[in-house]
């Protein structure tokens, strides 16, 4: 199945929960296990969240494009936004870094990345045409 | 289902805090606030129910994080209930080291100092 058509959400906290419901729909009839379904959608929440906070995008005149693709034995949720270029990759080993370090000394947030990278069994990123181009990839028999 | 939480006090200082529905950026800030409150009722222990929580993004261990970090290491924390994915979010990150996790709520646990 080739790239669906894009889907709008606005740049909104409040549109996470719709966000995670496209996931679920697109992986509706698909032989995806409910623990990977929810690492995907957790994928797709944080990487989103990081858009919505951190991209310099508003509400008023910029939007989240969403599209998925079932390639082979794999289901491809991609986001799409016009903010900063941001690769979420490049923030990583930072995260990870914090995991080896006791509660007590650590920063307040920031894991949302390491979750989305390590929950899912492909992560894509490019900045194409004035775009930052996430793609998540999980497998299925 | 959209987020919910409450907390009570027990009598000999236990902040219990229920949570349902799910926890993501948007509804965080409820669950930072109830934490607020047991700092500001000198809770001795703090037990999270989340039984009915059915997810956590990583909004949700920031609150953990704070939590551990304003209610000191002398402040217990139970994690009670969490669902499986739940559970693995908390482990993935390696906060379970920080929280004791119970199956079920267990005043002869959670409630005896």
């Amino acid at each position: 199945m080739p790239l669906s058509e894009e889907k709008a959400f606005p740049v909104s906290l409040d549109a996470l929960k719709d966000m995670r419901d496209y996931v679920a729909t697109a992986a509706a009839g698909l032989p995806i296990d409910k623990k990977k379904l929810y690492k995907l959608q957790l994928a797709v929440d944080e990487i989103a969240t990081n858009i919505i906070l951190y991209s310099g995008l508003n509400e008023e005149d910029a939007k989240i494009f969403m599209a998925c693709e079932i390639k082979k034995n794999s289901l491809i949720i991609q986001l799409r936004d016009q903010g900063v270029p941001f690769d979420p990759r490049h923030k990583l080993e930072m995260e990870k870094a914090c995991l080896s370090k006791p509660t007590e000394e650590r920063r307040i947030g920031g894991l949302g990345i390491y979750l989305a990278i390590t929950g899912v069994d492909e992560f894509r990123y490019e900045y194409m045409d004035g775009f930052n181009v996430n793609c998540l990839n999980v497998n299925f028999c | 289902m959209s987020f919910e939480s409450s907390l009570d006090m027990t009598s000999n200082g236990v902040a219990r805090i229920t949570l349902s529905g799910k926890l993501d950026s948007s509804t965080y800030r409820e669950f930072e606030g109830l934490i607020g409150q047991a700092i500001a009722n000198k809770a001795k222990r703090v037990a999270l129910l989340l039984g009915g929580l059915s997810f956590m993004a990583s909004a949700g261990l920031r609150v953990l994080v704070f939590a551990k970090q304003k209610l000191g290491s002398s402040v217990d924390i139970y994690v009670i209930e969490a669902q499986e994915q739940v559970v693995d979010t908390i482990t993935m990150t390696g906060l379970e080291h920080s929280v004791t996790m119970l199956d079920s709520y267990d005043a002869a646990v959670v409630e005896k100092f």
